[in-house]
């Protein structure tokens, strides 16, 4: 199978922030408590779920996934709960960035993936953030 | 009759004066170039897409006006979701370039009736909202790069939309 360099770096881009976000859950959990540490779980279990999917998409693409760094640097600082849940919010809205960049490759099957993986992306986002956006992911 | 266009030089085109380069630009109609003489050319996919989406995001806008005319209490939450809604139709109507005097028609074509309590008119708009969305995700596939992001931008919008409306219903 081929595919094309902007396919495959659209998707590496993606994997990337899908790593960022595993790494960027685990101290959003750990500044929260109940229901709140329950949902950063869910959402850190959603980003390992595709993170091992665009692995595989890479790899049956015949590319090499990169690997994770072993450790990230935060936006800001994070020292309790209200900045916990602003990062969990920053860390979807990069995501959603990274598969805006998947929407503009040529293959339509890979559109409607990173279309989709935005709108997962962006509803978590509003949801931290406790406010929608009308352009989610665009840089305007 | 032979085409001019590759028998001309560059450096004859840029030497040919105003007058003659209409005259070059006509006599270029044939091997599949358009003939200006025939009128308009037909509206390209990514044209009809986003005429397409312009008329959807103002039914929607009109459904929403509808529904707040009618139960003015949901103010508070449909108003925020109203505005993007207006965002979203600027920044697709600013991507139509309109000829010269003329404008194109890109109002609402649906005459929505609320229904007769709060809760079923909230589920119309939920119900459009993802209408919505979905329609945005079938103009990806061969629209232009650029447009596809605008898409997949405002069917994500309207998707964190379909999530306060569930909330809501």
């Amino acid at each position: 199978m081929t595919a094309s360099k902007a396919a495959i770096a659209a998707l590496q881009g993606a994997l990337a922030a899908e790593n960022a976000a595993v790494y960027g859950y685990g101290v959003v959990g750990a500044y929260l408590s109940g229901a709140a540490q329950l949902a950063a779980t869910s959402d850190w279990k959603l980003h390992q779920d595709a993170r091992d999917t665009l692995q595989a998409m890479l790899t049956k693409l015949g590319a090499t996934p990169e690997p994770a760094s072993a450790a990230y640097d935060l936006p800001f600082a994070v020292s309790g709960t209200a900045s916990a849940r602003r990062l969990a919010a920053t860390i979807e809205e990069g995501v959603t960035r990274a598969y805006l960049a998947v929407v503009a490759v040529t293959d339509p099957t890979l559109r409607t993936f990173g279309a989709l993986a935005m709108q997962q992306s962006a509803q978590r986002a509003a949801t931290w953030s406790g406010t929608t956006t009308a352009f989610p992911g665009l840089v305007l | 009759m032979a085409c001019l266009e590759p028998m001309l030089r560059r450096r004859q085109l840029l030497a040919a004066s105003a007058t003659t380069i209409p005259i070059f630009l006509a006599l270029t109609a044939c091997a599949g170039h358009p003939d200006p003489l025939d009128g308009p050319p037909p509206l390209s996919a990514d044209v009809r897409g986003l005429l397409d989406a312009v008329t959807a995001e103002s039914n929607l806008i009109l459904v929403y006006n509808e529904t707040l005319s009618r139960y003015s209490a949901l103010a508070p939450a449909l108003n925020p979701l109203l505005a993007e809604h207006r965002s979203h139709l600027d920044r697709l109507r600013g991507r139509i370039i309109e000829p010269p005097g003329k404008s194109v028609n890109t109002g609402a074509t649906v005459r929505p009736r609320v229904p007769g309590s709060e809760r079923s008119a909230v589920t119309q708009l939920l119900s459009a909202e993802r209408s919505a969305g979905s329609a945005q995700l079938r103009r990806l596939g061969t629209a232009a790069p650029d447009l596809a992001q605008l898409y997949a931008s405002i069917a994500a919008s309207e998707s964190t939309h379909a999530e306060v409306l569930a909330r809501l219903a």
